[in-house]
């Protein structure tokens, strides 16, 4: 049976489940869906899907999994690491119908959501009690919840309020083999394993979510804010350091360097002054507690070395701030003509020295960095300029990325603090981990989809198989085609 | 088939009436990893223990050769005061721990009961948590990196040194609860928190529970943000509700003041602000509350299911416990019943009439202590939750020949 004619009956079984018009089968519909956020690696998969329920959902996992085809689980696409990549010959399950708010339960805290739903439209359908839903990734207006379990996504508000996983109580997951399983709920301490603790963030190799309840907040009762200027990544890394030190626990607080300020002035019109590097802090909670923290990090900031103290007047002002940092990173583009999106995490403490680390091995290369991001947490963001026109100078930036990755391990961090492993970086989890870590890892992965049908190719630098079925050998699908092997 | 080399064991080794054939007390991780996959070759099954505070959680082991005590994995291995992390092995106590980091102005927000007996270690394993996990979270959301022990000797990590990390699976969070059926936890790290500038504890007498859960909501829609919210059950059948705040001084004197003035307009009862001492007894005597009794059983439900939980699951409880006691933390929807067997009641029938409540509204009663009379009358995790054939295959990958514990947790795996 030729390939088109397979195609097309597994179209039409899976149109069967969904109806034809959610199954995309076209070639140039189909481009649509070759890559996610990380733009230059793009394939184009067998099939897309679109089912509108946890049943539909679970009905074309079966049948993929019946002919052994890896499913690829999509929200709005924006993951910056390939998390969405599609895989050869692979269906993508895309959950963009699947976005209706099932439940909501302010008195108890909690709101039931199918995973298409965005990330923002959870805040807005509660903002009028007085309530919201704390994760807030820069991309938040148009990311879906279900893409936030799959990355544990992050933002800049993390460091005081945590990261998706410490809000999601429970989920309802597709398995591999079709299977639908409850993980928690809006009760407390569910008897038994965190699983729903080990699924969010595991990148859609364990399940497709079709249902998360997440843990709603009432909003703090103030929020101050204010904008630092310094001479240099020195003194704001040292002015982050001391506010930190004196046990203010901001909500936010975010620096750029000069490369960055000067983009994001481009971009937005905010009238940022162009010096060396700048912070944004936000402080919220209890009234009397957000005006005394807000005043003595002000008071820290100056005695790093702040040059200037801004104050928005009004919430319209600090939005304007908040708008200048968040578009940062689109707002590089204006500055050059390529760049790459790194991320990676050190010990906030080495902060300044990283920074100039990474500035002498981007000057070595001839390239240049600009550097926005999540200094509380020491999540940075190193955007790698070049242009692509000149030779051998997008491989250069890559392998910059890299080095940069690198020195974040060495320093005792980690290769992502937001944006995933994916395609991305899945060569760089044996840099962090050792063999028998990412051993461990599989065997969870082998105990959810012991044939790994979901997301293959991700996270792990290496196929692994899961090995030990009863009954005779069976070759592994991998191992027909030549990507995998036992030992 | 040989056992590692240990000492005897004596009846304090027991684990759920199961005694071991020795007891081995590792002072290295190597020396930990190396009985451990020892064990593993020659089929011996494990059982480890820190300081026993949570040792009658769950079943009867079904076979039990060796127990690993981990007391003497005590070192702290690493704290970074300016990252606000520590890296510890998996025997230091609680309050041991308390005390190094106090040396630097920081803490590790978990508080549940002995701290100068509970380790690291158990405190993950059996997820443990105190008062102050209204404000703090638990143990999920304060570790983020961890090395164990795999049944085959071989140690993983997973998380990392620093709080913002998504690479690879979630390793820290399937070891929070697992009571030691995965591995043996070897070494945590956890992300901390200052110490605060300034702490108070008020203290509500007498309250019904209706304005238990009314207080909890006005808090919450005033914006207070109180670090503990603690019910404590009096003989009469009132609530005194204990509530602390933490902060800088300013936060805290201002939140105080506003939380007084909502509990006389709300329940015209008075609330008396503790001074060092009495607060320091007050949460001597939660913590007491929360040890008493041969029979303790966890309850969780909806926080604002605390009146049906009240009516439907205390009552029976209480009817079938001599001394009966309980603790609530209306705002986590969660609460423990202590007591002593009372003669000539069953309590089979009081712990099914309370899980048929609690179940259906989503919650669950875990019997965390219980005599052996009990134990063998009813199970003491109750009904297998949904998602116990995911449970079970989790447990094979990672124990595949079932040494860890056997039998102890969930649905007996």
């Amino acid at each position: 049976m030729g390939t088109a004619s397979a195609a097309l009956d597994l179209a039409t079984r899976m149109a069967a489940v969904v109806g034809a018009r959610h199954v995309i089968a076209d070639d140039s519909e189909l481009s649509t869906y070759e890559c996610d956020g990380l733009t230059g690696a793009r394939v184009r998969p067998r099939l897309v899907v679109l089912p509108a329920s946890t049943e539909e959902v679970a009905a074309v996992v079966r049948i993929a999994a019946e002919e052994g085809i890896p499913v690829v689980a999509r929200g709005a696409g924006t993951g910056l690491s390939g998390g969405a990549l599609p895989v050869p010959g692979g269906v993508v399950v895309a959950l963009s119908r699947m976005r209706r708010i099932l439940e909501v339960d302010l008195p108890n805290g909690w709101i039931r959501v199918e995973p298409g739903v965005i990330n923002l439209d959870v805040s807005k359908a509660i903002a009028a009690d007085g309530y919201y839903y704390a994760p807030d990734p820069s991309s938040q207006s148009v990311c879906t919840i279900g893409g936030n379990v799959a990355e544990n996504s992050g933002g800049a508000h993390c460091l005081k309020y945590g990261f998706t996983v410490n809000h999601v109580r429970g989920a309802r997951i597709v398995l591999a083999d079709g299977s639908v399983v409850d993980l928690g709920g809006p009760v407390l301490d569910t008897p038994g394993y965190d699983l729903s603790g080990v699924v969010v963030g595991s990148e859609g190799l364990l399940g497709i979510v079709t249902e998360v309840v997440l843990r709603v907040l009432r909003k703090p009762q103030a929020t101050r804010t204010f904008f630092a200027t310094f001479p240099s990544t020195d003194e704001a890394g040292a002015a982050v350091s001391a506010i930190i030190a004196s046990g203010i626990v901001p909500a936010a607080i975010e620096m750029m360097d000069r490369l960055a300020i000067v983009a994001a002035k481009a971009a937005t019109g905010v009238d940022w002054p162009d010096v060396g590097a700048a912070l944004l802090m936000d402080a919220d909670g209890p009234l009397a507690e957000v005006e005394h923290t807000s005043e003595n990090a002000i008071e820290l900031a100056r005695r790093a070395g702040a040059i200037e103290i801004r104050r928005p007047r009004d919430d319209a002002e600090r939005a304007l701030m908040w708008k200048g940092r968040k578009s940062a990173f689109a707002a590089v583009g204006r500055i050059s003509p390529n760049y790459f999106v790194q991320d990676g995490v050190i010990p906030r403490s080495e902060i300044a020295r990283v920074l100039r680390e990474i500035e002498s091995l981007a000057t070595s290369v001839g390239l240049r960095v600009a550097n926005v991001f999540h200094a509380g947490d020491g999540n940075l963001h190193p955007l790698v300029l070049y242009d692509k026109t000149l030779p051998g100078q997008e491989r250069a930036a890559e392998e910059l990325g890299g080095e940069i990755l690198r020195l974040c391990v060495r320093s005792g961090g980690s290769i992502t603090g937001e944006h995933g492993v994916g395609a991305d970086k899945a060569a760089y989890m044996s840099v962090m981990f050792s063999e028998d870590d990412l051993d461990t890892m599989g065997l969870v992965r082998c105990a959810f989809d012991p044939e790994g049908l979901l997301n293959p190719g991700k996270v792990f630098p290496t196929p692994r198989l899961c090995g030990d079925r009863p009954g005779p050998y069976r070759p592994h699908a991998a191992e027909t085609a030549g990507q995998a092997w036992r030992e | 088939m040989s056992l590692p080399s240990g000492r005897p064991p004596t009846d304090a080794d027991s684990v759920l009436g199961a005694r071991p054939e020795i007891v081995c007390e590792p002072s290295s991780l190597e020396e930990a990893a190396e009985i451990v996959g020892r064990s593993a070759r020659d089929g011996k099954s494990l059982v480890f223990v820190g300081g026993g505070t949570d040792l009658d959680l769950g079943r009867r082991p079904a076979s039990l050769d060796v127990v690993l005590r981990t007391r003497r994995l005590d070192r702290v291995v690493e704290h970074a005061p300016s990252d606000q992390i520590v890296v510890v092995e998996a025997g230091v106590t609680l309050a041991a721990l308390a005390r190094t980091l106090a040396l630097r102005g920081q803490r590790l927000v978990l508080d549940p009961p002995l701290p100068e007996r509970a380790t690291v270690g158990g405190v993950l394993a059996a997820n443990a948590f105190g008062p102050r996990r209204a404000r703090y979270g638990s143990a999920r959301d304060l570790i983020i990196g961890i090395s164990f022990v795999r049944s085959d000797g071989r140690l993983a990590h997973g998380g990392g040194k620093v709080v913002k990390n998504v690479a690879g699976f979630d390793l820290p969070k399937l070891m929070v609860g697992s009571l030691g059926t995965l591995g043996l936890i070897a070494t945590a790290t956890f992300r901390l928190h200052p110490l605060p500038e300034e702490t108070v504890t008020l203290l509500s007498r007498g309250l019904g529970a209706p304005d238990v859960w009314t207080l909890t909501g006005r808090m919450r829609e005033a914006q207070l943000e109180p670090s503990s919210v603690v019910g404590l059950w009096r003989e009469d059948g009132r609530i005194d509700l204990s509530v602390r705040f933490e902060g800088f001084a300013r936060g805290v004197a201002e939140q105080r003041e506003r939380f007084v003035s909502m509990v006389s307009g709300e329940t015209g009862s008075r609330c008396d602000e503790l001074d060092a001492a009495a607060a320091e007894s007050l949460w001597v005597r939660h913590d007491a509350l929360r040890r008493a009794g041969s029979v303790r059983a966890k309850l969780a439900a909806l926080p604002a299911a605390f009146a049906t939980l009240v009516r439907e699951a205390l009552a029976p409880l209480f009817s079938a416990l001599e001394r009966p006691g309980f603790v609530w933390y209306p705002t986590l929807g969660l609460g423990f019943v202590t007591g002593e067997p009372r003669a000539a009641v069953d309590p089979a029938g009081a712990i099914a009439s309370a899980r048929m409540s609690l179940g259906a509204g989503g919650g669950s009663l875990v019997l965390e202590a219980a005599p052996e009379s009990i134990r063998n009358r009813v199970d003491v995790w109750g009904a297998p939750p949904s998602a116990i054939s995911l449970i079970k295959s989790v447990k094979s990958r990672l124990d595949p020949t079932r040494r860890f514990a056997p039998g102890r947790f969930v649905g007996g795996i």
